[in-house]
């Protein structure tokens, strides 16, 4: 597992330099094509394998795992369809589309998008300390971070993590996931 | 060879020993085939084990790539791989089954590119592992390792201790074979070297009984002078009692009393010469344990005819009754040995003193084991002999008697003796005052033979009713006399003078006990006996035989007749006969002989 973990690090700091060397000659950003919203709508669900609740979070163990949209939903149908069927071990992955985030709104993953009922950083500011792993995106642009933060390199949807805001909320995130992100935010 | 020859069992064993020695290395190499196999069971589980474990970590690995489709970080995981040349091919599938990363080592077989069924399977030499990709219960692809065949030399190594192991046992069996037969070979020669060696020994058994025999003859020899003279002074007796007889034979109280003094005379002739024929006969070496007392005393008539009147015999005996082991006749002869030179070393009379004393033997002797011994003693009062003498006294062949007068063998016989009986000799001599010669021979663990109790001869009558004997004898005057005294005893006598006279009467008389004379020309009485068995089966025989060697009669006779020894007494017959036909003891009616 050592060697594993140690060719994990070294990939990441080769795909950071691949990260600096592109973002100083690629253009500013590509859209939010439909593909590119196609594969945040399953990133959003593949992200719960790699990502603990406390027990709280989770009533039964047939208890669904429970997508949460804030604010402007950009996916739309795409999101639901992503999610038919899908399931992480036992739990069956459902969306929920909110207006505002309270720290009860019993969402495990919370996209906060923004919107006029309640602001991307209000969201934020509502879940702070709940179990809820918060998901923003470089799109719905500043300002305002989640623990998952989705964001493009190289053409392809990647994504930053902040292990500080994580361990507020009481989620604990693998550290395959944190090998995977762009940078990682203590 | 008989199946008890120990050589033979010896060579049948180391057979066996070599036919055990392959079977245990056909063992040997069975068990370490069966390991063999076993250890290539284990490896190939441990060899799956191994590949499991590898994809198992590759899974983990590429797990989240996986799942964020995120190809570099999977070409990473995988390219690590390669580090390890037992890896033939890999690949990544997700959850969808389509090959996302694969590898394949150079000129190896590329993995499938749909995901392949899970499990561990060896194809071809090739082990095959598929192990799904999951994230807490989230199936998310599958990965796919395939191992290279492992290499010859790498099982030939791993084997290489079964080879050494077969080749040990072959080289191990080749030694034990090429033993197996030098040993039988070496057998082989011992038994040959065995075969000479009994050869050897029966040769020199027979030299040596010659020997002793020639031995005794000297002795006899030296014996005739005295002995001669000593029979013609008893025959002296007889003759004038017969004619005393003969002159007055009206004068019954005298006749009786001269009648008397004739048998006391035949009586100690008969002794003499029963001695004399003991003595001469041919006869095994016998070790029985005895008492020399004993031996001494009966010997006593003997010594006193051999020294002569010149020379007194003073015999000193103990009374421990302490028993030897040894050979009655050899000691016997060496006493008389001693005598006889005792007698030559005083030509002008002497004494000669005979003592036997129980001496203890402390531990530390350097010939001798400690323990009680009796000591003989044969002391004379001879010339003596000088010291040179004495050293080479015990040698074969040495004398200082003149040619004809002495082998030399005499005190070699006495010293072989003395060893024998796990003792010595010894001699102590002052040149003019006498000789002094000692046994000392070992006390035996086992008790003498009880004497033999003298059996009370009473004359025994024929049983009532009368019984016939069938009596030949070639000798005349012993036939007459025989017959008178079967007669006097109330027997019917049948006679013959030969053994063709006896088959004569046999035709047609049926005696109930046949009495022969051995010694007969013509036809002996062993020789009869076996024809006269062939008539009369059922009738008892008994042969008459004053001849030197009782053993060649008793041969000839097969053991089927009884033995009276000549000359014999009237008691003796009578008993004889008597025993033979049931006769009773009661006195008869006129006159005893």
């Amino acid at each position: 597992m050592l060697r594993w973990r140690g060719l994990a690090a070294r990939g990441v700091a080769a795909l950071a330099a691949a990260t600096a060397a592109l973002a100083a000659v690629a253009p500013a950003r590509a859209g939010d094509s439909g593909l590119e919203l196609a594969v945040k709508a399953t990133y959003l669900y593949k992200l719960a394998p790699f990502v603990s609740w406390p027990n709280t979070g989770w009533s039964t163990s047939n208890a669904p795992l429970v997508i949460c949209v804030q604010g402007a939903d950009p996916f739309g149908p795409l999101l639901d369809q992503a999610t038919a069927g899908q399931a992480v071990g036992t739990h069956p992955v459902t969306v929920k589309r909110v207006a505002r985030l309270e720290p009860d709104v019993g969402c495990q993953i919370a996209y906060v998008a923004g919107g006029a009922a309640q602001s991307k950083a209000q969201a934020l500011q509502a879940v702070e300390g709940a179990p809820v792993l918060t998901v923003t995106d470089e799109a719905r642009g500043p300002p305002g971070r989640g623990i998952v933060h989705l964001l493009l390199d190289g053409g392809k949807v990647r994504f930053s993590i902040d292990a500080g805001q994580a361990d507020r909320n009481g989620v604990a995130i693998s550290s395959k996931l944190l090998a995977l992100a762009v940078a990682v935010k203590r | 060879m008989s199946p008890r020859d120990p050589i033979l069992s010896r060579r049948l064993a180391d057979r066996r020993l070599v036919t055990a020695a392959w079977a245990s290395v056909v063992a040997l190499l069975a068990i370490g085939a069966l390991l063999a196999a076993r250890a290539e069971i284990d490896h190939r589980a441990e060899a799956a084990r191994q590949a499991e474990v590898q994809a198992d970590i590759l899974a983990a690995s590429v797990s989240a790539a996986l799942a964020f489709d995120d190809t570099t970080a999977m070409r990473e995981y995988v390219d690590a791989l390669r580090v390890n040349k037992a890896i033939a091919a890999a690949a990544v599938y997700d959850a969808s089954g389509r090959a996302v990363v694969t590898y394949s080592h150079t000129g190896g077989p590329p993995p499938p590119a749909g995901a392949p069924r899970l499990g561990t399977r060896f194809a071809a030499r090739h082990l095959t592992v598929s192990r799904p990709v999951t994230e807490q219960g989230s199936r998310l692809g599958e990965v796919y390792l395939q191992i290279q065949p492992e290499p010859w030399t790498s099982i030939l190594a791993r084997h290489s201790a079964l080879g050494l192991l077969t080749v040990l046992a072959f080289l191990l069996l080749g030694v034990v074979t090429a033993a197996a037969a030098q040993l039988q070979a070496r057998a082989r020669l011992l038994a040959e070297a065995n075969t000479r060696l009994v050869e050897e020994m029966e040769a020199r058994g027979k030299a040596e009984e010659a020997l002793r025999q020639s031995q005794k003859m000297e002795a006899l020899g030296q014996l005739t002078g005295g002995i001669a003279h000593d029979f013609n002074n008893l025959l002296q007796v007889v003759h004038g009692a017969f004619e005393l007889v003969r002159r007055k034979p009206d004068d019954s109280s005298r006749v009786a009393a001269w009648a008397e003094n004739g048998i006391a005379a035949a009586e100690r002739g008969a002794s003499l010469t029963r001695q004399l024929l003991a003595f001469s006969r041919s006869q095994k070496l016998e070790l029985r344990p005895f008492v020399v007392a004993d031996l001494i005393a009966e010997m006593r008539d003997l010594l006193v005819r051999t020294l002569g009147p010149d020379i007194a015999l003073a015999v000193d005996l103990d009374e421990a009754r302490v028993p030897v082991m040894s050979d009655r006749t050899q000691l016997e002869l060496a006493v008389l040995n001693l005598a006889i030179n005792a007698r030559d070393a005083m030509p002008n009379g002497g004494r000669l003193t005979i003592s036997t004393v129980i001496r203890a033997l402390p531990a530390g002797d350097p010939v001798l084991e400690a323990g009680e011994y009796v000591s003989l003693s044969v002391a004379d009062t001879g010339e003596g002999m000088p010291a040179e003498v004495i050293q080479r006294a015990f040698d074969p062949f040495f004398t200082t008697k003149g040619v004809g007068k002495g082998t030399g063998l005499g005190l070699s016989q006495v010293y072989g003796v003395a060893r024998q009986a796990g003792g010595t000799a010894e001699i102590a001599s002052t040149p003019g005052l006498g000789t002094v010669v000692t046994l000392l021979l070992r006390r035996s663990a086992l008790a003498a033979d009880a004497p033999q109790a003298q059996a009370s001869l009473r004359p025994v009558l024929a049983p009532k009713g009368g019984r016939t004997v069938l009596l030949v004898d070639d000798e005349a005057p012993v036939r007459e006399l025989t017959a008178e005294t079967l007669e006097l005893l109330g027997y019917q006598v049948l006679t013959a003078d030969s053994g063709a006279a006896a088959l004569e009467i046999l035709e047609t008389a049926q005696p109930d006990v046949m009495l022969f004379d051995y010694a007969m020309p013509a036809m002996n009485g062993a020789e009869l006996a076996r024809l006269a068995r062939l008539i009369r089966p059922d009738t008892p025989i008994v042969i008459a035989s004053g001849y030197a060697d009782t053993a060649q009669v008793e041969a000839a006779l097969g053991g089927e007749a009884m033995i009276l020894r000549k000359p014999f007494n009237m008691e003796t017959l009578a008993q004889t006969v008597a025993g033979l036909v049931g006769g009773s003891e009661e006195p008869p009616a006129e006159g005893e002989g």
